[in-house]
């Protein structure tokens, strides 16, 4: 009965801000950009989330007749899927995850890799020649990045003994904040992190300057709105696992709940996501692929053998 | 802490709610959803693929060129090597001096494999952009070299 | 030796002829068969830039005096450099005749220029590469600036577009690998062939490339122009001479009252009126302020299209204060339409420095953070370093000019080597590149907008006093103070605002330094009170030009790196 409960909380909390997120991406970036966002409807314009919703509701529900139909329904549903159900194995506070498996952290690998298919098949599916560059870009780059997204936490799980989420927040009470013993994981981890996602500057598989939307060209209404809170769930994902295996998880001063600590943290990581678009440029797709395997490929290894170097010197 | 099987079905029970969810939407989109009356509502240009408002030249079913490729091969090659560290890791303790050094070999020739794609360029998509500096230069010495000359039957007045 | 006389001693004179033009330039008639040889002769005395080719329907003129028979007269207009000099060649056509040698060999940048002649005349150039329509649309019938072609929207069937037009329109711009000499696969891979705009985030309004593609790679690609094309040289032949001043303003949309500066300085000069200090330097002012605002938008935009987001809502805060200015001075913003022919429309309202010493105190340390933001920054500096290059002969045979010839190093700006309106009277520096590549032209832009400001500060300080317009029958509009007074004033103000001043015939060309680059009027009147040809030179279509030769073999995002780096926009290419 708990897990029937928690999974209907986290749920509505997740979708909520999803879209909540979209309202507080426009509203941060409008700070930062001397404009205001969107302000007009309800309190502090969060009234415009729910009149997206209503709108993108009753769009519609528009299949190209040259799209491949099943693909191109089923396409914006996986990284929805896939980012939800990574969701699963995130420790929000002490024994409150869906599902406490001692291969948590694979499982969250697995889930965010399967959110690439989303947009390689979008893409591939709306037989459109932007759509294809974008999904080939995503291909490439979420590929490329996967290698080392898993290499760098390696140090944070040789450092715990263990895949489970839980475990690894536990052992940052001892040991403190893995972010300081492994700083090169925790920032290679953070690039793959945004690769993942593609957000800005990574957002090369939806760059409009270049590719006008890139894999969800062809995509309206519902299915779009799918992609866009997949993108958001990522967002959120991402800021919830680099506080988890980084920055002590749910740890924190006893004077406030776990679960405070636990959304605070991710709320400063999400608002560092937002940061990074209204900031950084867009780097060209050649010099990305060239950086994840010259640059962030040797580091995650050779970053590696020198925990585990360290470790065994200690031991012994 | 709960136990294996527990866990298990949490998440399958999760899954099952999350597939659910989603069809949900999809669905409330579908029926919500604007829906046009006859065939006079729908543009013919709804049924071209958008390519910046011209129709098309082909589709986008091409034969790619290799670097795409080549990512792939990469990827399937790292990505499977990767997986055996990730044992190591989890034995790290169980597995001590030996294991390292072992482990520490696997690495090593990964590390020359990868510098080995790198030095034979398998990494870099790009070109150098070079500076063509001259090319127009070049090109005029050449006409200029095979310039016609006057022809003698121009006539000689306006 | 001046180069009347070089060219006499190489081509003899029964073969040459010289015409006087109010502009002062040598021009020079020749036989049609001898076009490429002069060039290509002018060409070794340093004319090494094409600067202008088109043409005129000659058979209404009625006042040509001193001038070969001729149906039709193509004109080249060659500049150079070393000589601080123009020449202008022109070639006489009978109307069953309309074909001349193509001169792309000796200027490659002639190619567009004469299929622009092909398209709005009919005239064929023989040895051209492609000669096909390029600004009206393949499926137009005529040739819209032949006189016999209506000028109105009333003289043509009222306009629609049915299905099956719409599908033959649709049909006729689909593009044809073939007919550019490409192929559409190797033995291993596809090419994929898209069109990168007229509807697309960044073409920086309704400009078409159609790209070769191997993966992401540019193997060619062929610019396409004249969706934004609305006949602004057609439209000077029906406008008064007046009215016809805020069209020019819509050209170069970013550039405002820029554009009226070379059309109301040559119409000054056909009419022989000379303009007050005053309204010289509210000239000046104005067009650097507008300066300012396009150099704005190009920075904003520039940053945008590498993926940076953010910048160019800070530049349209400042671009924003510059129209303050603007409008408080004329009520307009982005085409204010302000300056007349023999001066300025009012004179500077009371208290009108005050917003511009704000502004000039305001900008530099917005200048000084966007350097850090935007130029500084790593990953812009690889997106634009060495991309998009091209030596400073290449930019000659192109025919570039402004901030992206002077990218290249070669310090030449107009308003130094050629001061009109009182340039000469100011001290401010000629910014230069050294690599031509993309982030060069930048740079030059961006210390553009500061030595802009020092214009405009020095034109605060020194601001002459006097009449705002000159004292000349023929300015517009005319002077009124004693209309009420004499009839004959009265009579002739009547008249002059009612059809316009009545210009002098004769042939007038005048251009400035504007936003993008050289920008220059050549106009001919048959002595009435609209123009017999109005030509308008504009930057931004030369520079389109090159695109292929500088993007082909990068990648797609590098072509959008390119393009936001020349900093054109359509109106200026298409008018």
């Amino acid at each position: 009965m708990n897990t029937a409960i928690l999974i209907a909380t986290v749920l509505i909390c997740l979708l909520s801000l999803a879209a909540l997120l979209i309202w507080l991406e426009r509203r941060l970036l409008g700070i930062w950009q001397d404009r205001l966002g969107p302000n007009r409807v309800g309190f502090l314009g969060l009234g415009q989330v729910v009149a997206d919703m209503i709108k993108i509701f009753t769009k519609e529900d528009w299949i190209p007749p040259f799209a491949d139909k099943g693909i191109f329904i089923l396409a914006p549903t996986i990284v929805v899927i896939a980012m939800l159900m990574a969701f699963a194995v995130v420790p929000f506070a002490p024994d409150t995850s869906i599902s406490n498996l001692n291969i948590g952290l694979l499982f969250f690998l697995a889930m965010s890799s399967l959110a690439a298919y989303s947009v390689m098949l979008g893409g591939y599916a709306s037989n459109n020649k932007y759509a294809l560059l974008g999904s080939l870009r995503a291909a490439a780059q979420t590929v490329s990045y996967e290698v080392f997204m898993g290499l760098s936490l390696m140090g944070v799980v040789l450092l715990t003994g263990s895949f489970n989420m839980s475990d690894i927040v536990l052992a940052q009470k001892e040991h403190g904040w893995f972010v300081f013993s492994q700083f090169v994981g925790f920032i290679v981890f953070l690039v793959a992190g945004i690769a993942e996602s593609h957000r800005l500057p990574f957002d090369l598989p939806e760059a409009e300057h270049e590719i006008v939307a890139g894999f969800h060209t062809e995509y309206s209404g519902m299915k779009f709105g799918l992609f866009f809170i997949g993108e958001y769930l990522g967002v959120a994902l991402i800021s919830a696992v680099i506080t988890t295996l980084f920055f002590g998880g749910w740890l924190g001063p006893e004077f406030m709940p776990p679960l405070f600590w636990f959304c605070l943290k991710t709320f400063i990581f999400i608002c560092f996501f937002v940061l990074l678009r209204a900031a950084v440029p867009r780097p060209r797709y050649d010099q990305l692929m060239m950086f994840g395997w010259k640059v962030m490929l040797p580091i995650s290894l050779l970053n590696l053998l020198i925990t585990a170097a360290l470790t065994l010197a200690r031991a012994s | 802490m709960t136990g294996d099987s527990e866990n298990l079905a949490a998440l399958v029970i999760y899954f099952l709610v999350v597939l659910g969810l989603v069809a949900l939407i999809l669905l409330i989109s579908h029926f919500l959803g604007h829906r046009r009356q006859d065939a006079k509502d729908y543009h013919p240009a709804l049924n071209e693929p958008f390519e910046s408002g011209v129709v098309s030249v082909g589709d986008a079913r091409l034969r790619f060129s290799a670097p795409f490729f080549l990512v792939a091969i990469f990827f399937v090659i790292f990505d499977l090597e990767v997986v055996f560290l990730f044992a190591w890791v989890i034995g790290f303790e169980e597995s001590g001096m030996p294991g390292f050094i072992e482990a520490l070999v696997f690495i090593l020739i990964l590390l020359a494999g990868l510098a080995y794609l790198w030095k034979l360029g398998a990494l870099d998509w790009g070109q150098n952009p070079k500076r063509r500096l001259g090319r127009v230069a070049m090109l005029a010495a050449e006409k200029a070299a095979s310039a016609p000359t006057r022809d003698e039957n121009t006539p000689e007045t306006l | 030796m001046s180069i009347k006389a070089e060219l006499e001693a190489e081509f003899g004179l029964p073969a040459l002829h010289f015409q006087a033009c109010a502009d002062g330039v040598t021009t020079c008639w020749i036989i049609r068969e001898d076009n490429a040889f002069v060039l290509r002769f002018l060409k070794t005395l340093g004319y090494v830039m094409l600067l202008d080719l088109s043409a005129i329907d000659e058979r209404l003129r009625q006042h040509r005096p001193g001038q070969p028979a001729a149906d039709f007269t193509v004109f080249y207009h060659l500049i150079s450099f070393s000589r601080n000099e123009d020449v202008r060649i022109k070639v006489a056509l009978s109307e069953d005749d309309l074909s001349l040698p193509s001169v792309v060999d000796v200027f490659p940048n002639a190619n567009w220029y004469e299929r622009e002649v092909y398209d709005m005349f009919g005239v064929n150039f023989s040895g051209h590469p492609h000669l096909s329509r390029i600004l009206m649309p393949s499926t137009w019938e005529g040739h819209p600036l032949r006189k016999e072609h209506p000028a109105r929207a009333t003289e043509m069937e009222p306009y629609s577009l049915p299905d099956d037009i719409l599908a033959r329109e649709q049909e006729a711009l689909k593009f044809e690998p073939e007919a550019w000499g490409m192929k559409r696969k190797t033995d291993t891979n596809d090419f994929m062939f898209l069109n990168l705009g007229p509807n697309h985030p960044s073409v920086h309004g309704v400009f078409r490339i159609a790209l070769q593609l191997d993966g992401e790679k540019l193997v060619d690609c062929v610019p396409d122009i004249g969706y934004h094309h609305r006949g602004a040289e057609k439209m000077a032949e029906r406008q008064s001479w007046h009215t016809f001043i805020p069209y020019t303003d819509r050209v170069d949309y970013l550039g405002g009252v820029m554009n009226n500066f070379p059309y109301v300085m040559a119409v000054e000069q056909l009419a022989g009126i000379e303009v007050p200090a005053r309204a010289q330097m509210i000239r000046v002012m104005l067009a650097e302020l507008y300066r300012i605002a396009s150099h704005l938008v190009f920075y904003g935009t520039f940053a945008q299209d590498v993926g940076q987001l953010s910048p160019v809502f800070y530049m349209f805060i400042d671009r924003e204060k510059v129209f303050d200015i603007i409008s408080s001075i004329t009520g307009g913003r982005m085409h204010s339409g302000w300056f007349r022919v023999g001066g300025v429309a009012q004179d500077l309202p009371q208290g009108w420095e005050i917003a511009i010493r704000e502004f000039i105190q305001w900008l530099p340390s917005r200048l000084d953070h966007y350097q850090k933001m935007v130029m500084d920054n790593d990953i812009v500096k690889r997106r634009t370093v060495n991309i998009g290059d091209y030596s400073t002969e290449e930019a000659f045979a192109w025919g570039i000019t402004g901030a992206g010839l002077r990218a290249t190093g070669f310090k030449w700006d107009y308003r130094k080597e050629r001061p009109y309106s009182g340039y000469e009277q100011f001290d401010f520096d000629v910014p230069v590149g050294s690599n031509g590549d993309a982030y060069d032209r930048a740079m030059v832009r961006i210390e553009e907008i500061r030595q802009s400001l020092r214009i405009v500060e020095q034109c605060v300080n020194n601001m002459p006093k006097g009449p705002y317009k000159a004292q000349h029958p023929l300015t517009t509009p005319p002077p009124k103070d004693r209309t009420l007074k004499d009839i004959e004033t009265l009579i002739q103000h009547f008249v002059n605002v009612s059809w316009g001043p009545v210009i002098p015939h004769g042939e007038g060309y005048m251009a400035v330094e504007a936003t993008k680059g050289i920008n220059s009027y050549f106009l001919v009147s048959d002595n009435n009170t609209s123009s017999y040809r109005t030509r308008i030179r504009a930057p931004s279509f030369a520079h389109l030009q090159m695109i292929p030769l500088i993007s082909n073999g990068l990648f797609v995002a590098d072509l959008i790196a390119i393009i936001a780096s020349i900093d054109f926009v359509m109106a200026d290419v298409d008018r």
